[in-house]
């Protein structure tokens, strides 16, 4: 019987510093078979292992059609993230996955994307945004929402300067009123008086959105305010996990185990759900 | 009727043990009886109602090594702990009761959801034959027959032994794993009449429903209602009920070693220690204790059963005795089917 808990080892093949507690690796599986073979959906996760520490959930980050290494974006917060963060290109990585259910691409076709991230929520939607961008003429608008504490805690300062070049790319960045620096050329407020702002339309749109409980929160209430129905604003809920395999038993939100069953939803299933968060 | 003599369970357990099969059952340990690899029949003592602990421990133990790895500077090298066979011990649990036996139906059901195979569990499983031995009497914190089951329960048992008036037992093979334990010790096993021990089955907690409560717990609107915080507001999270739970599988996945070479484990968790589900952000989904305790009787009562399609809850009533502020998950049953009581219009 294979042993589900033993994981791939992959290798580090890039580390990019992205603000100064957050990193991303693209990692490369060893295994030439697996190289070929894997793939996963956008929205799915992996579980991350620094061996001698233990493993980390995180979200793949990287566009589903790439072949032979992920992405995985990480801020050192804990003891896994912590032995992460201090290892270097070169070296290895083990990798489970991928886990959990995936964004809906198929019913996206069409839809105006509106993508709303908070801090590290970003990296856990890229998927999302990457596989849009790669099939651009299937999809309508593509609106980014993104904003951090600071303009010091935005991840992935590259790509919105490139996402910020495109004419098919509405970027928009944002910081809290206590963290602009100098030279911020973003907007300032939190997220969800940025979203009544810009105030995207709900007409034929759908909202993709990962970041902490408390912006979910009042940034659901916006989007109600502007109109979009539950049905059309889908979340992504990075609950504590250990084995993604729906056994280990703490990522449940009341009966759902959100490793299985999750970890993407519309708000129109989280309303139904144990409020459990 | 097949039926096995005292003697013959001694000579029996001897002739397991010379084939070098591990044989566990209740033994007596510091003046408290609990289940234990034995070396000898005479440490057999099935005089207890039940045991403190559960026979989890030798399907689901506390702790265990899931993977091995080597740090070199060229790289890391993982292992399964698992080689083909032979790791794990031939097992014949004896004298298990029967809310332990269906316990472990319920950890199988966890450990094969979706597909997803647990292997440790798995291979330990099919390397274990239960031998039950049904109760004759339950003590104040025995409820099996308030949750589907019964003294003589067969679910979960490979054999099903009862107690005889002169001290021997009545021998039932539930599955083929017994009838094959039956045959490969046949010299042990003979025909014959016997009188079973009358059984004093605990009593049914009248007001308690689990029809009902299902119900009741399948409402999120129930979630906030102050039944759970004035329940569990004595709990002081310290899992003890879980550890000796049949059917609590919760785990933690840890690497333990040195900077160069360790092992990942598989080790107890619980839903009731305070860090269980927190983020490394510190959000925590449920940071009160009284939130905590009604995931544990949400567990038992309505994921199990809706998700899982097995019991939760066996009514082995070890939660009961272990609690040291005494919390007891049978009353909570009560005021829990009450609220349904209340809630739902008389037609």
């Amino acid at each position: 019987m294979r042993n589900l808990y033993l994981p791939h080892l992959t290798t580090i093949k890039t580390a990019v510093q992205e603000t100064f507690d957050t990193w991303t690796f693209e990692l490369e599986f060893q295994d030439p078979a697996l190289r070929e073979s894997f793939v996963f959906q956008p929205g799915q996760f992996g579980l991350l292992s620094a061996f001698g520490a233990g493993e980390s959930t995180l979200t793949l980050a990287s566009g589903s059609l790439r072949r032979g290494s992920v992405d995985v974006t990480f801020r050192k917060i804990g003891r896994v993230t912590g032995a992460l963060a201090s290892l270097n290109t070169g070296d290895t990585i083990g990798f489970r996955g991928p886990y959990g259910n995936r964004f809906p691409m198929e019913l996206f076709k069409g839809k105006n994307l509106l993508f709303i991230a908070g801090g590290i929520g970003l990296p856990a939607v890229t998927s999302v945004l990457y596989d849009a961008l790669a099939a651009r003429g299937e999809y309508g608008t593509i609106t980014v929402l993104y904003g951090a504490r600071s303009s010091r805690d935005l991840v992935y300062q590259r790509q919105i300067a490139e996402w910020e070049r495109r004419p098919d790319v509405n970027m928009v960045k944002t910081v809290d009123p206590w963290g602009v620096t100098e030279g911020w050329d973003g907007m300032v407020g939190l997220i969800p008086v940025v979203l009544e702002k810009i105030n995207p339309s709900p007409e034929n749109a759908v909202a993709i959105m990962c970041g902490p409980p408390i912006m979910i929160k009042f940034t659901l209430q916006a989007l109600e305010k502007l109109g979009f129905s539950p049905e059309q604003v889908y979340l992504t809920l990075e609950n504590k996990m250990k084995c993604g395999l729906g056994k280990c038993g703490r990522c449940n939100v009341g009966d759902l185990y959100i490793c299985k069953e999750g970890p993407v939803y519309t708000a129109a299933q989280t309303r139904r759900m144990y409020p459990d968060f | 009727m097949t039926r096995l003599t005292r003697n013959n369970l001694d000579r029996w357990v001897e002739a397991l043990l010379a084939e070098r099969i591990r044989v566990v059952g209740p033994v007596m340990q510091a003046g408290q009886p609990v289940y234990a690899p034995i070396s000898r029949p005479s440490a057999l003592d099935f005089s207890s109602v039940i045991p403190r602990n559960s026979i989890k421990d030798f399907l689901f133990p506390q702790t265990e090594t899931v993977m091995l790895y080597t740090i070199r500077k060229t790289g890391v090298e993982v292992t399964d702990a698992k080689p083909a066979g032979g790791e794990f011990p031939d097992t014949v649990i004896l004298g298990a009761r029967p809310c332990d036996a269906a316990g472990m139906t319920s950890l199988r059901a966890v450990f094969t959801w979706q597909g997803e195979e647990d292997p440790l569990f798995l291979e330990r499983l099919a390397r274990t034959t239960v031998v039950t031995l049904a109760c004759v009497r339950g003590d104040a914190c025995c409820f099996c027959t308030s949750v589907g089951l019964a003294p003589d329960a067969p679910a979960g048992s490979d054999l099903l032994l009862r107690e005889t008036v002169d001290g021997n037992f009545s021998v039932e093979a539930v599955t083929d794993k017994g009838t094959h334990l039956l045959a490969r010790w046949a010299q042990y096993f003979e025909e014959g009449a016997e009188t079973l021990r009358p059984v004093i089955p605990p009593p049914v907690i009248e007001r308690s429903n689990v029809e009902k409560m299902l119900g009741w717990l399948s409402d999120p609107a129930n979630y906030s209602h102050e039944v759970w915080s004035e329940h569990a507001a004595q709990c002081l999270g310290c899992g003890a009920c879980t550890y000796v739970c049949p059917t609590c599988h919760c785990f933690d996945l840890t690497d333990e070693g040195t900077a160069y070479q360790g092992d990942r484990r598989k080790n107890w968790d619980a839903c009731q220690f305070d860090h269980f589900a927190a983020h490394a952000s510190g959000h925590n989904p449920r940071a009160l204790q009284s939130q905590r305790w009604r995931n544990r009787f949400m567990c038992k009562f309505h994921f199990y059963p809706t998700k899982f399609s097995a019991a939760g809850c066996v009514g082995c009533g070890r939660c009961i005795r272990v609690c040291y502020v005494g919390l007891d998950i049978a009353e909570m049953m009560e005021k829990v089917s009450a609220c349904a009581d209340r809630q739902v219009p008389d037609a």
